[in-house]
């Protein structure tokens, strides 16, 4: 599939992840990742991005009308099992533990 | 959607225009995915401030996801991804940005290595040719004055001039000589204390006098010139000159005896009149006013 696995490791990466690892299978938009992450939309989106195309998240679109709704659907991102193992991996190689 | 505020309609105008720029395949997707995100922020601030985030990632994403975009594939929700993320994608290197960082810091260093190197010396002393100054030699200095051979004086004679005839044997004019010693009118002795000396004291520069260094001619110092100059003034009893003063005896330097006159002219009301019998009376007199220089 032309995946690229290896996903640079920064920062701003751990900060996305961790706003997932709060409850692994939540499903978020990138406005709930930014509000719980705090990083700005320019570095958001080009990680989302990223992780998906290695194979850590998969997305989908809102099951919603937005007539109905009154706002657009939103872009939903969520953990695939093999990137909450690789985040859970990374944040254990910290000490800092996964949430059960 | 008419009841914007115009700080959303900038921020979604930003949204738009960031989306489209994207890779193609992504464009369509990450404009309904921002513009969803958008209007879940609260804040005219907050949603200017997302715009502006969205046009930086699609810069991020069309550098990391531009190149090599074709259909990889289904994911998990049914949508297309249509990111290859294959080895192909055009990922520079270095961003613009730290390129241009890069050169200036190497401009930088490169004006600081010419300064310390004494290139920019070089490269200014090429593009304005130096001022070659040369200092003029008086060749006047270099020649002495031939010495003048003693005059040859010549001896007067006296011969074969003429004896000049006295006549000793003039008819007497009775009408010429008319006074006896009789005659004469009685002429009184002239008192002895009239006849009493003149007591002279001759005058020169006096108190407050210019200082002959400060009309010392700079040429003339320069070519190492020095002599003295016989300087004739005439004076009041104030001390001050009564005619242009004048050259009596040349330094044998035309610059010196210059500075000279201008000294004694400058010199007016300084001057030391001549005093007879205690008394300053007008006079002439004459003065050396000589240039020495400091070495010698």
């Amino acid at each position: 599939m032309g995946k690229r696995d290896d996903v640079r490791i920064s920062l701003q990466t751990l900060r996305a992840l961790e706003a997932f690892l709060e409850n692994p299978s939540d499903e978020l938009s990138g406005a709930d990742v930014q509000k719980r992450s705090g990083l700005a939309s320019g570095t958001l989106y080009p990680i989302l991005l990223r992780l998906e195309s290695a194979g850590w998240f998969v997305s989908r679109w809102e099951a919603i009308d937005p007539v109905s709704a009154g706002r657009p659907r939103r872009r939903l991102y969520r953990l695939t099992p093999s990137g909450l193992a690789r985040a859970s991996e990374i944040f254990a190689s910290f000490g800092r533990g996964v949430p059960a | 959607m008419s009841g914007q505020d115009p700080s959303t309609g900038v921020a979604r105008y930003l949204v738009s225009r960031a989306a489209r720029k994207a890779p193609p395949g992504l464009s369509a997707r990450l404009e309904e995915e921002w513009l969803a995100d958008l209007m879940a922020r609260q804040g005219a601030f907050s949603r200017l401030r997302f715009g502006l985030g969205c046009c930086w990632a699609t810069r991020v994403i069309a550098r990391e996801f531009g190149a090599v975009a074709a259909t990889a594939g289904r994911s998990a929700s049914g949508q297309r991804l249509l990111v290859a993320y294959g080895g192909g994608y055009d990922f520079s290197r270095f961003s613009r940005r730290t390129v241009a960082l890069i050169v200036i810091v190497f401009l930088h260093v490169a004006a600081f290595y010419a300064y310390l190197t004494g290139a920019t010396r070089r490269i200014v002393d090429g593009a304005f040719p130096p001022i070659n100054g040369a200092v003029l030699v008086d060749h006047r200095t270099l020649q002495k004055p031939a010495r003048l051979p003693p005059p040859k004086l010549m001896t007067p004679t006296f011969d074969g001039l003429p004896t000049p005839r006295i006549p000793v044997d003039l008819p007497l004019d009775p009408k010429t000589i008319t006074l006896t010693h009789s005659a004469l009118p009685h002429v009184p002795p002239i008192p002895l204390q009239d006849s009493k000396p003149v007591r002279r004291v001759v005058g020169g520069p006096g108190a407050g006098f210019p200082d002959t260094e400060d009309y010392y001619p700079p040429p003339a110092r320069r070519l190492g010139e020095a002599g003295a100059a016989a300087i004739r003034v005439c004076v009041d009893p104030n001390g001050r000159l009564t005619a242009d003063p004048e050259i009596v005896q040349s330094s044998g330097i035309a610059q010196l005896d210059g500075g000279a006159l201008r000294l004694a002219k400058a010199g007016s009301g300084h001057y030391r009149p001549t005093m007879e019998n205690g008394q300053p009376v007008s006079s002439c007199y004459a003065f050396r006013v000589r240039f020495r220089l400091e070495n010698q």
